[in-house]
């Protein structure tokens, strides 16, 4: 039986579709047509809108007025200038450090654990360990609330029945940022449990039998083969998690603390929030809208920047 | 001719029982400490990380009076929340308008992302890397950046409190179906699709024919990615569909904290019905999902 | 990726954002036409007469108690129908929000055009709603007969309080002030007397000591609201003989008066009698009778008086003073405010104002909602009801109900939030030092507010 050789490069898929019949401006015109409505949607709603908010960051207007004023670049001057963005700033970079074991060291080990052992047991942790990622943040945040009450949730009552200080966890300024930051971390544990179980599927195994054979202890062949072989998934759920652990504490925030107290659990997404539906200050929520974007493309930018550097050796 | 030592191979990987492990040190014994260590570990974990879910669960069984109880099995269990919820509050309304939502969020993305991916896949134009890069980059622009220009576009079109004022914009995070479904195309063998080319089939014709029916799992998977993340959104809904009659039940949530500070017992009912639907949807599909997650790529 | 993609087909894309963006940049700057000139008063317009039985009419309804749980929902909804029952040729369109979103909702609908034509509204929120939605004073309404007629049974010095500039904007509905409530079974196992509650400050706090030596929380005064509404720091303040804002409008944030009172507070809390918790939890801890003393609005009785049924026994006594000097506290709680664009549904929207302030609305408030009764000749029918004798305290300082201050501008709502967040909560709560705390946010208001 021969099998059909079929040219597998892009540009030779292409010619060959360019020379079918119909070609020139159809064939040319095709990908966009396939492509439309995902072009038109990610236009009109993602890009457009940016670009929007771009020149509303230069306006002084409320919403509900007839039109804003020009007043160019104060909005930003005010964002640098008050102190509310930077603290803000300052937080999100802090829910980030301490989100990231929650989103490295915690769910690899976990994976590791699965791994070694593949089986239906493994598998039905598995289904359950990812379950935090399919739960409705709103939901689950005022069920934390009910149990975080400090007179009468279970969080304090059994706390304080094991003799462990009792506090006000999201109402204290010292612990309000860290409860806050172990809420979410459970959604970065869940998923990432398998993203990295995903990386280890596609590791060869015979080199850790080989190595068993050899007498390596289990730890050892953890610590020397396995992780190093991690170290690319690692990045991007690096990467991930600084991108989306502000999102991800967002509802939170708005849900529990607005903010509070005294605008310790505050990051920069929900400062924009506020700017725009509490205070109703568009041009300064544009503006804080456009710095974060700026922000997240510059890291971005290095991390891209990064990558191609680590693959040329 | 092929050498018998080919075909082995290609089989070998696959096929080889495993290895016979040396034994660890510590005898059986040991073993099983390890083996019930490592249960522990897992256990608490899962409780840990489900602790919100299960604590939630078991208030909303209480009856008023005793909801911040400390005994996990509510005794005596009532299902008086869930009455309240469902009938002096319209729970059921925001679950169909949740419902509704969701699943047409989902067959657009599913028909825009397929129609996208498949070209992505199909075509080399010059313009695909761009068109990726801006697929791609739309994933990690925060939602909250957007959220004037598209809160003024949906009042100014009179389209708050509609179904398509819901549902149209959230077809703009299509990002994660594309690049999914993309994965999915690329992983179909040439031969099948050239084979299809060779027989006449037009590109429509080889995407509805070949491609799709082998598409099948992962549409499924993606679709049921994108249903779940739909029914879990908050920030659009708020601002797209104010109106309890019209929105859906994650905003619905937040008319149970009333001025005085919030009634547990009916609301841990609400957010229950609010998170079950969708645990019951994941538990019957978790290996689709899984697999979805895993062969895209993300390494 | 990005640098290697070509040239030519990004540029196609560039011309199409831009038109969206024209489209949105038109119409941000363009969309005068539907929203009158926010915050001006129409000169004293014509008195709309009455609607002929024959105009149907519908209009919209919004407000924080509807379709809530609780007796909000089912109270709203019993005014609701009483008044269509009435006045057939009227439909009432009500919805829901969450109290948190109201000026948001209002804002935002007013934005694109449909505000509703009648909103519940809480007097916090009220100065600025004022500047910023196009409210019709709803004294400038009906002709002034009509207005003295109806308002004749209601108690003026409410009246007066809420007026603006002399004349009633929004018309009082949902009132509540500050009460005391007591859970007696504690007293009693303290070994207090509940038949003698505290009557000043002082000897709160002593029996506040008394009721955590025997095992539960002693009181909570609920200055530090989770809603960040400050009417009972108001209160705090006015009992103490002083003010939040001057006579002049400046704030008044930092004076020796309003220091006083919060240390006074944060006495309670350092010395033991207050928990150092947020102001949902204290309610919470209360309904569940693990709290001795709740100072709180009396928009919780309805509430209160059910959870206690079966638990614990449930007194109230009055707001209490400051040594010698007499208690002053404000109102919270919400007006009805009029939106509505045309003549046909101003007068709409008055009819049913009118309804749910007469005697039978206030009727349903009182006993179904669980709000303050305004008129006395309901306050004599509903005399030997439960609520009413728990309400009591609270009535007889209906006459004596200082107004409700708000400070000026339009980031007055940013100053109270700066207030509450920064000064309220971190010194009765958290022991921040009072008097350098306020001053330096009384910096911030000031900058806020000129």
């Amino acid at each position: 039986m021969t099998t059909l050789e079929v040219p597998t490069s892009p540009v030779s898929r292409g010619h060959a579709a360019r020379r079918a019949p119909g070609a020139g401006i159809r064939t040319r015109l095709t990908p966009w047509a396939y492509q439309a409505p995902v072009l038109l949607s990610l236009g009109i709603w993602v890009y457009g809108p940016l670009v929007f908010t771009v020149v509303l960051s230069l306006l002084d207007w409320n919403l509900t007025s007839p039109s804003g004023s020009f007043v160019g670049l104060d909005n930003y001057r005010r964002l640098v200038d008050e102190p509310e963005f930077p603290a803000a700033l300052g937080r999100t970079v802090l829910y980030v450090l301490a989100l990231l074991p929650f989103a490295t060291i915690v769910p690899m080990a976990l994976a590791i654990m699965l791994w070694k052992r593949p089986g239906r047991v493994s598998d039905v942790y598995r289904s359950l360990l990812f379950l935090p990622v399919v739960l409705a943040p709103v939901a689950t945040a005022l069920t934390w609330r009910f149990i975080l009450d400090p007179l009468s949730g279970i969080a304090n009552v059994v706390l304080g029945d094991l003799g462990l200080p009792q506090r006000d966890w999201l109402g204290d300024t010292s612990t309000a940022l860290w409860t806050m930051s172990l809420i979410t971390a459970a959604r970065f544990v869940a998923l990432n449990i398998l993203l990295y179980g995903a990386a280890l599927a596609a590791l060869d195994r015979r080199a850790f039998d080989a190595a068993r054979v050899d007498g390596a202890t289990e730890w050892e062949i953890t610590r020397h083969l396995v992780v190093p072989q991690l170290g690319g998934t690692t990045v991007l759920l690096c990467f991930l998690c600084l991108v989306y652990s502000g999102q991800w504490t967002f509802t939170n925030i708005s849900v529990l603390t607005q903010g509070g107290p005294v605008g310790t659990t505050d990051n920069v997404y929900y400062r924009l929030y506020t700017y725009a539906f509490t205070f109703f200050d568009a041009g300064t929520a544009a503006a804080a809208a456009v710095t974060i974007v700026v922000l997240l493309a510059a890291l971005f930018g290095a991390s891209s920047l990064l990558r191609r550097h680590r693959a040329q050796p | 001719m092929r050498s018998p030592d080919t075909v082995p191979a290609t089989t070998a990987t696959t096929a080889a029982p495993p290895p016979a492990r040396p034994a660890r040190p510590g005898g059986r014994a040991a073993r099983g400490a390890r083996a019930a260590g490592r249960h522990t570990v897992l256990v608490l974990t899962a409780v840990a990380l489900l602790f919100p879910l299960l604590w939630g669960l078991s208030g909303s069984f209480k009856p008023g009076a005793d909801v911040f109880g400390a005994n996990p099995v509510p005794v005596p269990a009532t299902l008086e929340n869930y009455r309240f919820a469902l009938e002096d509050f319209p729970i059921a309304r925001l679950m169909l308008n949740t419902f509704v939502t969701a699943i047409s969020v989902t067959a657009l993305q599913l028909a825009a992302g397929a129609l996208a991916a498949w070209s992505f896949v199909r075509f080399a134009h010059r313009g695909q890397r761009a068109v990726l890069g801006l697929v791609t980059v739309a994933l990690v622009v925060p939602p909250q950046a957007l959220i004037i220009p598209q809160f003024l576009m949906i009042s100014h079109l009179h389209l708050r409190n509609t179904l398509v004022g819901l549902v149209v914009p959230q077809l703009s995070t299509c990002a994660l179906a594309v690049l999914l479904l993309r994965e999915h195309i690329r992983s179909i063998p040439q031969t099948l699709l050239g084979a299809a080319t060779l027989d006449g089939a037009t590109h429509g014709e080889t995407l509805r024919l070949v491609v799709l029916p082998l598409l099948r799992p992962a549409l499924g998977a993606v679709g049921i990615i994108v249903f779940i993340t739909t029914w879990n959104e908050y920030l659009w809904p708020v601002l797209a569909a104010p109106s309890p009659e019209h929105t859906t039940i994650q905003t619905g949530l937040r008319l149970f904290a009333n001025q005085e500070g919030p009634d547990y017992g009916p609301l841990l009912a609400a957010a229950m019905l609010a998170t079950l639907p969708v645990v019951a949807v994941y538990l019957l599909a978790s290996r689709r999902i899984t697999d979805a997650f895993l062969q895209s790529g993300l390494r | 990726m990005l640098g290697r993609m070509s040239h030519r087909r990004l540029w196609r894309l560039v011309p199409a954002m831009f038109a969206v963006a024209g489209v949105l940049a038109a119409a941000a700057c363009g969309d005068g036409s539907t929203t009158p000139s926010a915050g001006s008063t129409p000169a004293a317009a014509e008195a709309i007469p009455t609607l002929d039985a024959a105009t149907k009419v519908t209009i919209s309804f919004l407000s924080y108690n509807y379709g809530t749980p609780g007796l909000g929902g089912t109270g709203t909804q019993a005014l609701i129908d009483a008044f269509q029952k009435a006045h057939p040729n009227i439909t009432i369109k009500p919805q829901g929000v969450p109290v948190a979103d109201v000026l948001t909702k209002l804002r935002t609908d007013t934005a694109a055009g449909t505000p509703p034509d009648v909103a519940q509204i809480g007097w916090s929120k009220m100065a600025e709603a004022y500047t910023a939605l196009p409210i019709t004073p709803v004294q400038q309404i009906p002709p002034a007969t009509e207005w003295q007629q109806h308002t004749a049974g209601i108690s003026q010095n409410i009246l007066t309080a809420v007026a603006s500039g002399g004349v009633v904007k929004a018309m009082p509905y949902t009132m509540s002030i500050p009460i005391l409530y007591i859970n007696a079974d504690l007293f009693r196992k303290a070994g207090l007397d509940p038949a003698k509650p505290p009557t000043t400050m002082d000897e709160v706090k002593k029996d506040a000591l008394a009721i955590k030596g025997a095992g539960a929380e002693g009181v909570y005064i609920g200055v530090a609201d989770d809603s960040k509404s400050d009417f009972m720091t108001q209160s705090v303040v006015n009992s103490n003989g002083g003010s939040l804002v001057g006579k002049d409008g400046v704030a008044t944030v930092g004076s020796k008066p309003v220091v006083d009172a919060l240390t006074a507070m944060q006495d309670l809390t350092q010395s033991g009698a207050q928990p150092a918790v947020s102001s949902a939890s204290a309610v919470a801890a209360f309904q569940g009778g693990k709290l001795g003393m709740l100072l709180t609005s009396t928009a919780l009785m309805a509430a209160a008086q059910k959870s206690a049924a079966g638990k614990f026994e449930l007194q109230t006594a009055a707001f209490p003073t400051f040594g010698s000097k007499p208690a002053k506290p404000t109102y919270s709680g919400a007006g009805l405010a009029v939106l509505a664009k045309d003549d046909v549904h101003k007068r709409a929207a008055w009819e049913f104002i009118k309804f749910v302030t007469s005697e039978a609305g206030f009727e349903i408030i009182t006993s179904q909602i669980g709000y303050l009764p305004l008129r006395p000749a309901v306050t004599t029918k509903l005399a030997d009801t439960p609520i009413l004798k728990l309400l009591q305290p609270s009535l007889s300082q209906l006459d004596t109900v200082t107004p409700y201050t708000s400070f000026k501008g339009t980031q007055a709502n940013q100053a109270v939030v700066a207030l509450q967040d920064e000064a309220v909560a971190p010194i009765v709560l958290h022991g921040a030092n009072p008097g350098p705390t306020l001053t330096s946010v009384a910096d911030k208001i000031k900058k806020l507010t000129t």
